[in-house]
């Protein structure tokens, strides 16, 4: 530390107010997320939800052509595999371009928006979501003409994943 | 929690060229959920949760996943990937706390 000459009290007092300053904006109680995050994520109604990401387009029935992998019952609501797949060619003319996943019951019902590129080479997707209580589970696909297609499962949930 | 940001991806043991690969990729990350205090208000906060997933291969965006706190705690996601050419599978996790995890699996043909 006896090195450290050259640390004046000017430059450690203008650090630390940056620091400052760093710390006081990252908990900001104002502004509970990023712009981002609260673009996709938002308590709502899953109505609410499906309005704001696909407007009035109707969305088809999709079960000939998607894939929907949920337990019938989930024993522990915090962690719930999920998985999709969807016929699709994948080629640049058409291809999936969209899966959303949705949890009808959950506070935060959209679950995620994957986006796909055609160097996927199949349509799938799979991840661990939460469940808040027993309902449908939707998974919306978009593909690269803009149809939209939508199958749903409902999954009983033992014990609620979602807390608070 | 000092495993916050581990990466962990699963790859097959063998890929011949051309084939659609099945994916699995993990971090260890919270995942904070939505509080609620004694009145049932949500308390406000800047929640640390991931929020962006980014698959590169050969420096191609292959996919990418935009998620909610509706992702479980240690988010797993798998997803699949056409292997043309030997090279580098990333993974990036980005976190709303400003966080960035990534890890990296080599694809090779046997």
């Amino acid at each position: 530390m006896m090195g450290n000459r050259r640390v004046s009290r000017r430059t450690v007092l203008r650090t630390l107010s940056a620091l400052g300053v760093a710390v006081a904006s990252g908990f900001d109680p104002v502004t509970p997320q990023t712009a981002h995050a609260q673009a996709l994520g938002q308590n709502e109604t899953v109505e609410d939800a499906m309005k704001r990401l696909f407007g009035s387009k109707t969305i088809k029935d999709g079960s000939p052509a998607i894939k929907l992998d949920v337990p019938v019952i989930a024993e522990n609501g915090a962690v719930v595999p999920v998985s999709v797949s969807v016929d699709s060619p994948m080629t640049s003319t058409s291809y999936v371009r969209h899966i959303y996943v949705l949890a009808d019951k959950n506070r935060i019902p959209i679950v995620t928006r994957v986006t796909l590129a055609p160097e996927a080479g199949r349509a799938f997707m799979g991840a661990n979501i939460r469940l808040g209580e027993t309902g449908d589970v939707r998974a919306i696909v978009e593909q690269s003409d803009g149809t939209l297609l939508q199958v749903k499962r409902e999954v009983k949930v033992t014990v609620g994943g979602c807390g608070g | 929690m000092a495993d916050i940001g581990q990466v962990r991806i699963r790859v097959p043991s063998s890929i011949k060229a051309g084939d659609v690969v099945q994916v699995r990729s993990l971090v260890i990350h919270p995942m904070e959920r939505i509080e609620r205090d004694a009145q049932g208000k949500i308390v406000q906060k800047n929640y640390n949760y991931i929020n962006k997933v980014i698959v590169t291969y050969l420096g191609k965006t292959v996919a990418t996943f935009d998620t909610t706190q509706s992702v479980a705690e240690n988010p797993f996601f798998s997803f699949t990937f056409k292997a043309t050419d030997p090279g580098l599978l990333k993974v990036q996790f980005f976190d709303t706390s400003g966080g960035r995890y990534e890890g990296t699996a080599e694809i090779k043909f046997s």
